[in-house]
């Protein structure tokens, strides 16, 4: 089957599945607002009774951010910290969701509901968590070792370099390779997960190994295809960046901005569960399943 | 119409300029040879074996009533000699040592092969290096000294014939070659400057510090690799190819300059423009300023200026933004500081990776710029700006860089914000991916420099007094942050403070008066003082001489209907009479029903000074209050004592109390405090979060490229 064909059926189930994405959108949301809340509070507390909290309404202004800035830097170490702890704490919640979205592309003309959903997330979580922990050694591995060898012939050229083009150009051409390279080890590690799904498969090592031998036979229409819908979410990052560069500043802009903002991100969620939709059709059409 | 005006004009004018305490102050100055120092310079430059071989003869007169023993001077590459130096060992302890120098061929230092005096006696056996600065470095080799046979008697002239071997190094300091580009600056042996009474004011080259010498007249032939575009300071006289036509010799000369910098690079597109004062500055500017400035409009003319601009290929796109700033800048720091006084200036787009750019040297400078701008973004204006200004605050007026920074460095940084804001307004921020401009996709914010520069000086104010010399400083940080940024703050306050007319009186008094000469810090205050008609050494002693924190603000904000009955047991007529509480709210539903509109509120206010710093003379904080009603009320305080409270009696509530409504003190390092609301707001908060909580799903979606 052509990826064009395949893509269309991966397009028509995002179609059907679109409550996955409103579910993500609910599931995002919350968590951003759990991290943010901490940094709502300090505001609220510091600045709501002064003059200065008004204009940060006008936007983004530097004797406020000086003032907030001089506040509060000894507080880096808790952000970061905070950040972090909350981003192992997504991560893992990250492959409970999976399973859901991926339970549910599988699950076919089966509507989605609240239930299901969350059923698919519990049933499958042990084994993506297990994936999850592989793919950390598979990006390691490949964006680690091999990313620095592959970047070598770019430092080189840039170190002899006579203008600063040399240096965006070899800068630019390095980021396009190790994007390349981390589009593979993603693409790999979503056919591990949705194979699991569709061999209904609790051996994540074992799966993985298959894979291999799958995306050696199928490596460049599967990349290909992957590399598609990657350019779908390059295409709306880059027309959200447009119009809201045109969003006025002032009057309605910030609620048209914030509004914007969420519709973007609609878009990217969409991308998202396109891309395990694209690998599910992908998979199933070239490799029964077990 | 236009006469009338004109006349009255004129009439203000002279009535203004007799009152002026410029007068007298205001000559123009000529450019003319005679210093009392002389360089006569011819360098080779091997562009194979990267060395350049000088012959150098200075001519120094002792100007002053001491007799002078012997003569010290700099030997600045030697910095770039070995670790050892003062300034590699000071990069090494701050963990900012240059990769350059440790790469082969990386070392940069000076030999003096010869040196005598014009009768020939050799003064080399008297050569020793020196090391006057404390903390001691004494391996290093960046000062030294050479005895007189005969000390140098008041009025005196001696002679001296030096003969210098360099290797030049790979790009460390602003100085070096990059494989066929060369910036040469801190090159030749430099006397220090004599000091009468106190000797050679001398310091070694250290990593916090930039430089400080005389006066002098330069003539300076430089002799190159023919393909080589050359720039320098001063103006070209003549460029002379050798017989074989393999090299040229271009000469240099430049009267009252007390340095000479140059560079050579075969790529470099050479452009010339004229700064042509009639077509940029108009008569009704000329008559404005004359009567902010109380100048007649005759000594603020401007005259034309050569504009020679060296610029890499890849950037001559950008040719003409770099003219714009240029004549921007010339226009401005000539009208308000004074005309510049000399017939060139060299703008050098610095040469990729010789670490020069944005760096300033007497009629010279550089500049920097990259091979994507986005014109929003004020790069390469900020830097052509800054360091033309530097040809008034360095070059003109010539202060002690090693001693203190600031006059220059911070007064420069205050000009440039000035000129930069009238020139262009507030510049987009800069960002930028893999050299590819972020802003051509996102509208970053706007600021003004001041609200830059007041963001980083508020970080700084208690490490270090901006007045501390340059290597004494606790951090290279502190040094930065300080000397240009909060003393620029300061100056920012001291403007809002005085207003934009007087200050501007102060810093052209400052420029007229000190021009081609060397001013201490007590020399600008006297200045302050005496253009401004006020004693404001305080404002200096609290911001400049101490790591005082300047915080004003409001604590406590309360606003309540006024009592009338108060409850408990009180003698009336001579008996007890006890009033409840229900009796007091009685009273008031009485009075509120009776007389709506008509009560009356008392609101209080606590003003506090959380800082160090002591507001003196005749500054006061003002505090604004603000009624429901739209009132207002506004009061003053001296700001002596940790607080003071405030009551108003209105028929409305208070909205909102204010210290410094109108921002007078820039330098406060905590703006939020400074107002205080009866009723707390979210709006802003709300906005600020949700932009916020956009990125932190954006972040929290680039996970999911992980899991």
């Amino acid at each position: 089957m052509g990826i064009g064909k395949v893509f269309g059926q991966g397009l028509a189930t995002t179609a059907k599945k679109g409550r996955l994405v409103a579910y993500l959108w609910t599931i995002y949301l919350l968590f951003a607002l759990l991290v943010v809340a901490p940094f709502y509070l300090l505001l609220q507390s510091q600045l709501s009774r002064s003059l200065l909290g008004e204009r940060l309404f006008a936007g983004v202004d530097l004797l406020w951010i000086g003032d907030l800035v001089y506040k509060y830097h000894e507080m880096p170490p808790l952000v970061i910290g905070w950040f972090l702890g909350t981003s192992l704490l997504f991560l893992v919640l990250l492959a409970f969701l999976n399973g859901g979205v991926i339970g549910r592309i599988a699950a076919g003309e089966e509507k989605v509901t609240f239930r299901n959903f969350f059923g698919d997330c519990g049933r499958y979580f042990g084994r993506f968590f297990r994936v999850f922990l592989l793919s950390l050694i598979g990006y390691f591995l490949v964006l680690g070792i091999l990313g620095r060898f592959v970047s070598m012939p770019f430092r080189l050229w840039s170190k002899g370099a006579s203008t600063q083009w040399t240096t965006i150009i070899s800068s630019s051409l390095r980021l396009v390779v190790f994007l390349l390279l981390f589009s593979i080890v993603k693409m790999f590690f979503d056919y591990v997960k949705v194979s699991l799904v569709a061999d209904d498969s609790r051996k994540a090592v074992r799966t993985t190994l298959r894979n291999f031998r799958f995306l050696g036979k199928h490596f460049f229409r599967a990349w290909a295809l992957f590399l598609v819908v990657g350019l779908i979410f390059v295409l709306s990052t880059w027309v959200y960046l447009v119009v809201a560069k045109a969003l006025p500043k002032a009057g309605l802009g910030p609620v048209l901005l914030f509004i914007w903002q969420q519709a973007y991100f609609l878009v990217r969620l969409w991308t998202g569960v396109l891309c395990f939709a694209t690998v599910y059709h992908f998979l199933t059409a070239h490799r029964p399943p077990s | 119409m236009r006469n009338n005006t004109s006349g009255s004009c004129l009439v203000l004018v002279i009535a203004l300029l007799l009152a002026s305490p410029l007068r007298g102050a205001q000559e123009t100055q000529t450019i003319e040879k005679g210093s009392p120092l002389r360089y006569i310079i011819s360098v080779e430059l091997d562009a194979t074996g990267k060395r350049l071989l000088g012959k150098e003869e200075i001519l120094w007169k002792n100007e002053t009533r001491d007799e002078v023993p012997d003569m010290w001077f700099h030997l600045y590459w030697n910095a770039f000699k070995n670790e050892k130096s003062a300034m590699l060992e000071e990069s090494r302890e701050e963990g900012a040592l240059g990769r350059s120098t440790e790469e082969e061929g990386g070392w940069g230092y000076i030999d003096i092969t010869r040196i005598a005096l014009a009768d020939g006696t050799d003064l080399r056996p008297t050569l020793e290096f020196g090391s006057p600065d404390l903390p001691a470095h004494p391996e290093d080799q960046t000062v030294a000294r050479v005895r007189f046979p005969a000390a140098v008697k008041p009025g005196e002239e001696v002679r001296l014939q030096i003969e210098f071997e360099s290797k030049i190094p790979r790009t460390v300091a602003r100085s070096g070659y990059y494989r066929e580009s060369y910036f040469i600056a801190q090159w030749f042996p430099k006397p220090g400057v004599y000091e009468e009474g106190r000797g050679w004011n001398c310091h070694q080259y250290h990593l916090n510090s930039e430089f400080f010498a005389d006066f002098a007249d330069f003539s300076v032939e430089i002799t190159v690799p023919a393909a080589f575009v050359v720039g320098a300071s001063g103006k070209q006289i003549s460029a002379v190819s050798s017989s074989d036509g393999k090299t040229v010799a271009y000469k240099f000369e430049q009267a009252r300059i007390h340095d000479f910098a140059w560079t050579a690079d075969p790529a470099y597109i050479k452009v010339e423009r004229d700064f042509v004062a009639a077509q940029e500055v108009t008569g009704q500017e000329y008559a404005d300023l004359s009567a902010k400035v109380r100048v007649p409009v005759d000594e603020l003319r401007l005259p034309d200026v050569k504009m020679i601009l060296l610029i890499k290929p890849e950037h001559k796109a950008q040719t003409e933004r770099h003219f714009k700033a240029l004549r921007l800048a010339l226009k401005y720091y000539g009208l308000w500081f004074g005309p510049y006084p000399y017939e060139t200036v060299t703008m050098v787009d610095p040469p990729f990776r010789t670490g020069s750019g944005g760096m300033e040297y007497p009629t010279l400078f550089t500049a920097g710029t990259g091979v994507l701008r986005d014109k929003k973004v004020l790069s390469p204006e900020g830097v052509i700006i800054h360091e033309f200004g530097h040809g008034y605050w360095y070059g003109l007026v010539a202060n002690n860089e090693f001693e203190e920074a600031w006059l220059d460095e911070g007064i420069n940084t205050y000009s440039t914000g000035r000129v930069q804001g009238k020139a262009y307004g507030p510049g987009m921020f800069s960002a930028s991916l893999f050299g590819w401009p972020l802003t051509w996709l996102i509208n970053l914010p706007t600021s003004s420099d001041y609200e830059m520069n007041r963001a980083a000086a508020i970080m700084i104010v208690e490490l270090d007094p901006v007045i501390t010399p340059s290597w004494l400083f606790s951090s290279r940080m502190s040094y930065a942050m300080n000397v240009y940024m909060r003393a620029s703050t300061c100056l920012d306050t001291l403007e809002r403070y005085l207003g934009e007319a007087a200050m501007l009186r102060v810093m052209r008094t400052f420029q007229m008066r000190w021009r081609f000469r060397h001013p201490r810090t007590q020399d600008f205050i006297n200045v302050v003082n005496e253009v401004s008609g006020q004693d404001l050494s305080w404002f200096f002693e609290q911001l400049f001489y101490t790591t005082h924190n300047f915080d004003y603000g409001v604590s406590r904000l309360q606003t309540k209907e006024k009592e009338n009955l108060y409850p408990g047991v009180f003698d009336v007529d001579g008996r007890k009479e006890e009033v409840k509480q229900k009796d007091i709210d009685k009273a008031k539903k009485r009075a509120r029903d009776k007389k709506k509109g008509e009560t009356i509120y008392v609101t209080d206010v606590t003003v506090r000074r959380f800082g160090e710093a002591l507001l003196g003379g005749e500054a006061r904080v003002k505090l604004r209050v603000v009624f429901e009603d739209g009132s207002e009320e506004v009061s003053y305080w001296d700001g002596q004592d940790r607080w003071e409270s405030f009551r108003f009696e209105k028929p409305a509530k208070a909205k909102f109390a204010e210290v410094d409504p109108d921002l007078i003190w820039l330098v406060d390092s905590n703006l939020s405090n400074n107002s205080l609301k009866a009723k707390a707001g979210r709006n802003g908060v709300i906005r600020l979060t949700s932009r916020l909580l956009f990125w932190v799903q954006n972040y929290l979606h680039h996970l999911s490229a992980l899991s």
